[in-house]
């Protein structure tokens, strides 16, 4: 295995890799193709060595963030929860090594996530919060076709496996124009990452320490993060938190007619919300309507800081944009910005957004996304966020209020839009997005696959 | 006075119970305090049934919290010459740490020293949870934390992965602790302040 190349603390560019890429996951590093289709397939293993010899299949098709440009067909990943590591048969005292927060699961720390009421585990749908999710495969790609080629490759590999068994398979694949469910173009803010190899795009910030993202690394305050042992294992790999929401696109719709007479009054609401309109354009540099050529260009949809907004009259402190990524809003809170963020992997799935859906029953067509968070100390930054950004709003100076779009809302819940002369309260912000069943899972190194496929007993 | 009850609970078993079980605590007690005991029991059994519904949590993984005030008490051993280092910045900050200002979420703080300057006990009141802030403590003020708690046996470093563990062993939850507002963070008072005195400058215009 290539060891950790010398003095990443004093390299602060992105542009130079300094991470051993061939050894990392392509899934972690590398943004997925724009449009996309894709699946996750979720697989209890019931024998370790049939679950071993899936691995030792698998590993060869998996992509490095080296790689992955010359990937001809579909991009694979592969990641692992804390019960399907024990499934496998990972030794006790290796399986101790695991931070507490994913050897519990994402369904026991319902507390420290907030996850109450509808997003409650035991409003879940199966197989999430089981113990029954222990190997996640998810194949990206371009095109259907070349999909369908991966997947029945996979499948074969699977199948011929008795010891092994599919709980879930769930196909996702980028909406018309690239937007969410709810409607607006999503993913554009990713954090820079020390020795990447990616170009850092205007607006990114300064890039953040290589150890906050992949284990074995230093981070932000210098030292290595804890890693799983023993260091094969551990170094090159990173933690996922897999998250499924049912977007309610009734409900949003209802409470922009609620709140806007005319079209024009419900997308700036609508854009209020988020902190960008539809097309990805930020409230700040575009305050006054959309305008679609900035929402599409990389080079300045994210080329801003709030340092000219800061009363929030143009990108309200609450909305999702500003809670996401305060960048240099002044935060009520001792905060060190850089320590809480993600990379986010979002996936669409079903129907497309649709302006027109009001009733009930639209609640319920199934759409949504599947978001995958990782970071090297995931399971801390994803509970830190529901906690403090998501499902507070003190840090920010907006008392109790939540995060319009991923927050779990109250009867009654308020979104404040701060103005000249005085601010208004939107009354009556629902839970637009539900939480359907969530993993945490470890994303291995190449090397750790292939030491858990040679794993005996 | 005495005749009016109106708000008077329904005589649940619970509350025979509790009753019970403090005439019994109460048994090898001065009488002073058994006859303080009988006269305030009805308050008590009133504070207690409001106690229930506002129902005390924990705060992370220890410690109790009332409404989104938590707290927080540790007692550990002086390291060597730790008692006059620690004493030595707290002079010249006049006894005062204000500095805790920067956290923000900082309602208090005590620094007591005990038995002859070989213990020590810090405690305070704070919003939400500590724990998950210990990454920006690391990065924010490493300096001021190292400063004053490597002033203790054993403190790994504010940068250390074992510093959570070092905080949850000396800490000791309080067993009581009464706040006035548990609904009020710091940053909800210090808004509270300003709307009152935005309130007062429009009074004084308009008088």
């Amino acid at each position: 295995m290539d060891t950790v190349t010398e003095s990443i603390g004093a390299n602060s560019s992105t542009r130079t890799p300094t991470l051993d890429l061939h050894e990392i996951q392509a899934t972690v590093l590398r943004p997925r193709p724009a449009p996309y289709v894709g699946t996750h397939v979720l697989i209890r293993v019931d024998e370790p060595q049939a679950g071993r010899e899936l691995l030792r299949r698998l590993t060869p098709h998996i992509d490095s963030a080296a790689g992955w440009w010359t990937a001809a067909n579909a991009w694979l990943s592969v990641a692992i929860s804390y019960s399907g590591l024990s499934a496998l048969g990972v030794p006790p005292e290796s399986l101790r090594s695991f931070p507490v927060a994913f050897r519990e699961g994402m369904a026991a720390r319902a507390e420290q996530l907030r996850d109450g009421g509808v997003n409650h585990p035991t409003n879940w749908e199966a197989p999430f919060g089981t113990g029954q999710v222990h190997i996640g495969v998810s194949a990206f790609s371009d095109s259907a076709e070349k999909m369908r080629r991966v997947l029945d490759n996979a499948r074969a590999q699977y199948e011929a496996l008795p010891g092994v068994k599919v709980v879930l398979i769930e196909p996702f694949g980028a909406q018309p124009g690239d937007l969410n469910p709810l409607g607006y173009k999503d993913g554009i803010d990713q954090p820079a990452i020390e020795g990447s190899g990616l170009e850092p795009l205007p607006g990114q910030g300064r890039p953040i320490k290589a150890g906050e993202f992949i284990l074995g690394y230093p981070g932000e305050a210098g030292v290595p993060l804890p890693m799983p042992q023993p260091d094969i294992l551990g170094r090159n790999g990173t933690y996922v938190g897999v998250r499924k929401y049912q977007s309610r696109v009734g409900a949003f719709n209802r409470f922009l007619r609620a709140h806007g007479s005319t079209e024009e009054e419900r997308e700036l609401i609508a854009a209020k919300l988020v902190g960008r309109w539809r097309s990805g354009a930020p409230l700040t540099l575009a305050p006054n309507a959309d305008d679609p050529a900035l929402g599409a260009d990389p080079q300045r949809n994210n080329d801003f800081d709030y340092s000219n907004d800061p009363r929030g009259h143009e990108a309200p402190f609450g909305c999702h944009l500003r809670r996401m990524n305060p960048r240099d809003t002044k935060l009520f809170r001792l905060t060190d910005v850089n320590q809480h963020r993600l990379i986010r992997r979002g996936t669409t799935f079903g129907a497309p957004y649709d302006p027109n859906a009001l009733s009930e029953e639209d609640d319920h067509v199934p759409r949504g996304a599947f978001f995958l968070f990782m970071s090297a100390k995931a399971m801390a930054t994803i509970e830190f966020l529901q906690e403090e950004w998501i499902n507070d709003g003190d840090f920010i100076g907006v008392g109790h209020e939540r995060d319009p779009i991923i927050g779990l809302q109250d009867d009654g819940a308020i979104f404040t839009i701060p103005r000249k002369p005085a601010r208004r309260h939107l009354v009556g912000i629902e839970t637009f997005n539900v939480l359907r069943g969530g993993e945490y899972m470890f994303i291995p190194s190449l090397s750790a696959l292939k030491w858990l496929a040679d794993l005996k007993g | 006075m005495a005749t009016q009850t109106p708000n008077k609970p329904k005589q649940d078993p619970s509350v025979e119970k509790v009753v019970n079980q403090l005439r019994e605590a109460f048994a090898d007690a001065p009488q002073m305090a058994k006859t303080g005991l009988e006269n305030a029991l009805p308050e008590l059994i009133a504070q207690a049934a409001e106690a229930q519904a506002s129902k005390t949590q924990t705060a992370g993984r220890i410690g109790i919290r009332q409404g989104t005030v938590s707290e927080l008490t540790v007692i550990a051993p002086f390291a060597p010459g730790g008692a006059k280092r620690l004493r030595t910045v707290l002079r010249l900050l006049n006894g005062n740490f204000s500095g805790g200002k920067k956290v923000g979420t900082l309602h208090d703080m005590r620094f007591v020293f005990l038995d002859n300057d070989t213990k020590f006990l810090f405690a305070t009141a704070y919003d939400g949870e500590w724990d998950p802030y210990i990454d920006d403590f690391a990065t924010k003020i490493p300096d001021e934390m190292d400063v004053i708690f490597s002033s203790f046996e054993g403190w790994p470093g504010i940068r250390s992965p074992a510093v959570k563990d070092w905080i949850v062993r000396h800490q000791i939850p309080a067993e009581g602790w009464y706040v006035a507002h548990p609904d009020l963070t710091v940053t909800e008072i210090q808004r509270m302040k300003s709307v009152d005195k935005a309130v007062e400058e429009l009074l004084d215009k308009v008088g």
